[in-house]
């Protein structure tokens, strides 16, 4: 052991092995030299103490020759080194003990790098592998061996890409790494898409670099794959979402836009575009309601837009009617909402409105036909009325002509007999005109319940009041009222039955004539006029009869009576009614009238004057173009 | 009985059988008729008999009713006028269904036949009468 004791080292020798657990070898020495001149067993002990694997101690052992080594043969693998004192050279144990400590240095080193490996492979969530030039796998990473299915590293080793993947992955892969041996160019953070045997798919975002040897020599490649296909199906469902919405917002059949809070457009399908009367989305965006409107009209929807984003309080079907200069109207069913960001802040408002303008010119239609409808419903029970009157009629003339035919003949024979009393001539004679009244009532009842054509031909109706003059001038001077007619040069045609029409007038003078018993003015007027919207002197009933804007002719009787009461205007059109004393009207003269009025799809109203008294009969009538004639002939029941 | 003169070419009065449902009208028909000495008229209430009555009496113009119970003065007319002995023999009909716009002054002709309306005169009764037998002629 002298040769030993150099002056470089500092010996510590221990010769009782119970002493040695006092001693603090592991941190205050470099190595142990062991002589094996002691029990097998104390020696393992001894080695056992100092540390079998990763002691910090270099361990040598010293042997007397080489047939005590080759007794001891079990301790060798356990120690550093080895020295047989029958054959050691001169200086060689110091030698020895210093590359002991060396190599012990430098393998405790190796071992310490092994073991960050070793972690690095065995716990990073991430696959990690290196490969040689072939593609073959020569290590893997834990990770790795689960994510593929493998229960050891062992299972991989040698195998490549084309084990694992189908080649729609295996393939680019395979060509990426031989890309990567040629060009020494890594590949940083690229996805892959690997595609399993199984169908299974993950998304990887990839980084792969050359492996190279001591020597810098390229052997194969390396790479560490982090799985980011949650990602990347986030990121799709995302992209899938909003394609769908687009498509949803581009092809639904209203419009729909999103606006800021400060109004600008952030969003605007083609729909909303031809609202605005905008030809591509790009100059809609960021654009807000005064680049399109007058200023009156953006200033309202912005009022209310903004008025949405401020109460946070939203629209739901309003329908909202736009008149604009040089475009036909629009009707439209809007719903607008605000539109919030994650804390809840309102960021802007969403809305939608869809164009109803034909649902609604549908509707109007609907209801013109509707009204047209109950007009002719009217018409209609007016027409059965009349039928019922006629039927009743017939009934009546044959049960009551018959006794009116003995009564005229019963007075025809009397009036022979008794010709010589003048008295009882006179009362005969009353007799005969009672009874030819009550027949004539009878006469009249018949007439209307008579077939009777009509036929339509467009004509003035000054004309038809023109000749009702003639043929009753008579009429009117035994009366002794004066007629005044003020009739317009240029009134319009309408489609008339002139013998039909002759009678309305010939009845309305009648009347006339009627209540003015001590004489008067009788006022004709005529003149065109166009149906106005419900205004001053157009009633309710006007507006339903005509259309707003159709030409109409108005015609004014006038007369200077007494007028007639409230109920009697009410009335004045019943049948059977009379405002004359019993036996001077058969009360079916206004009815007829106003039947003949309602068949030239006119209107007769009857009202006192205002300024004067007397009653006004007022009739209008719709024009017809001259050219037109209405030739079809049709029975009036 | 007066000798057959031009002012009365007539010895005979006139043979009217009237056919009405309404014995009162027919009685006064009889009896403004037959007063003017002009005609002698055959009354039949009960329309069916009209024909019997009619070949026995040999009317020279007949007074039809158009609405009767039985047989309706359309049926009477059809049956008239197949029968030999009526066929030519004139027939007015007598309604009380006519309105005034048909009937005018009360006789009037439509379709070729003749109707007066009632109630009549016996003025009109009798002129009409004449003026039917005149066309004959």
């Amino acid at each position: 052991m002298s040769k030993a004791e150099d002056e470089r080292y500092e010996v510590l020798r221990i010769d009782n092995i119970d002493n040695l657990e006092q001693v603090d070898i592991k941190h205050s020495y470099h190595a142990v030299l062991l002589d094996m001149r002691i029990e097998t067993s104390q020696a393992l002990q001894i080695i056992k103490s100092v540390g079998a694997i990763n002691r910090p101690v270099a361990l040598l052992c010293l042997y007397q020759n080489h047939a005590q080594l080759r007794q001891q043969q079990e301790i060798i693998p356990q120690v550093d080194d080895f020295l047989l004192t029958d054959s050691m050279a001169e200086g060689e144990l110091t030698t020895r003990i210093s590359n002991a400590i060396y190599r012990h240095h430098k393998e405790a080193q190796l071992l310490s790098e092994q073991n960050l490996l070793k972690q690095l492979l065995e716990n990073l969530p991430d696959a990690i592998y290196f490969k040689n030039k072939q593609g073959r796998f020569l290590k893997v990473s834990e990770t790795m061996n689960q994510i593929y299915g493998f229960s050891n590293s062992q299972e991989i080793i040698g195998k490549t890409d084309f084990d694992l993947f189908t080649p729609e992955h295996a393939q680019p892969a395979y060509d990426d790494e031989q890309s990567i041996i040629e060009t020494g160019k890594p590949i940083i953070g690229k996805i892959e898409k690997e595609t399993m045997h199984d169908g299974q798919i993950r998304y990887v975002s990839t980084t792969k670099i050359p492996l190279r040897d001591t020597h810098n020599q390229i052997i194969g490649t390396m790479g560490m794959s982090r799985s980011v296909t949650e990602l990347i199906e986030a990121q799709d469902q995302l992209e899938r979402e909003g394609r769908l919405l687009k498509t949803i917002i581009d092809y639904a059949l209203a419009g729909i836009f999103v606006k800021d809070r400060k109004g600008c457009y952030l969003i605007a399908n083609q729909r909303h575009l031809r609202f605005l009367g905008a030809s591509s989305t790009d100059t809609v965006i960021g654009k807000t309601l005064f680049d399109f409107f007058d200023q009156t009209e953006a200033e309202e929807i912005n009022t209310n837009d903004m008025a949405i984003m401020e109460t946070g309080e939203g629209i739901e079907y309003r329908i909202d009617h736009q008149k604009r200069k040089n475009t036909p109207d629009l009707w439209l069913l809007t719903s607008k909402v605000p539109f919030y960001d994650k804390t809840g802040n309102c960021i802007g408002l969403v809305g939608i409105s869809q164009d109803i303008t034909s649902q609604k010119e549908i509707e109007f239609r609907l209801k013109s036909v509707i009204e047209t409808l109950e007009t002719t419903q009217i018409q209609l029970i007016e027409a059965e009325k009349l039928k019922t009157v006629g039927r009743l009629a017939a009934g009546i003339a044959h049960e009551v002509k018959n006794p009116l035919a003995v009564v005229t003949l019963g007075i025809d024979f009397l009036k022979k007999q008794l010709a010589d009393s003048k008295e009882m001539i006179e009362v005969l004679d009353d007799m005969q005109i009672a009874a030819n009244k009550a027949n004539h009532v009878i006469f009249e009842l018949l007439d209307y319940s008579s077939p009777h054509e009509i036929s339509m031909v467009p004509k003035s109706i000054n004309e038809i009041i023109e000749h009702v003059r003639t043929f009753m001038r008579h009429n009117f001077n035994e009366a002794q009222i004066e007629l005044h007619l003020e009739l317009s040069a240029n009134l319009a045609a309408v489609l008339v039955d002139t013998k039909k029409m002759e009678q309305v007038f010939i009845n309305l003078f009648l009347n006339a004539i009627s209540v003015m018993p001590k004489g008067g003015k009788l006022t004709v007027s005529s003149h065109n006029e166009t149906m106005q919207q419900a205004g001053s002197n157009v009633s309710s009933q006007m507006t339903e009869c005509f259309r707003i804007g159709e030409q109409i002719v108005v015609i004014e009787v006038k007369d200077t009576g007494i007028g007639l009461s409230t109920a009697a205007l009410e009335k004045v059109f019943d049948p059977f009614y009379s405002s004359k004393s019993t036996g001077k009207g058969t009360g079916l003269g206004l009815f007829v009238t106003r039947n003949i009025v309602d068949l030239h799809r006119g209107l007769i109203t009857l009202e006192n004057r205002k300024l004067a008294s007397g009653v006004c009969a007022r009739l209008i009538f719709p024009t017809t173009s001259k050219n037109e004639s209405e030739d079809c002939k049709y029975p009036q029941n | 009985m007066k000798a057959k003169t031009a002012n009365t070419p007539r010895i005979e009065p006139c043979r009217v059988l009237l056919v009405d449902d309404e014995a009162s009208f027919t009685r006064m028909v009889k009896l403004n008729l037959e007063a003017s000495g002009k005609y002698a008229v055959r009354v039949v209430n009960e329309s069916p008999m009209a024909q019997q009555v009619a070949n026995e009496f040999k009317p020279e113009i007949i007074l039809l009713d158009v609405v009767m119970p039985e047989a309706d003065g359309g049926d009477v007319a059809v049956q008239l006028r197949q029968h030999a002995i009526t066929q030519d023999t004139p027939i007015i009909f007598v309604s009380a269904m006519v309105s005034l716009k048909e009937s005018g002054s009360g006789f009037y002709e439509s379709g070729g036949e003749h109707f007066l309306a009632k109630p009549v005169s016996t003025e009109l009764l009798s002129s009409s009468i004449d003026s039917v037998l005149a066309k004959r002629v």
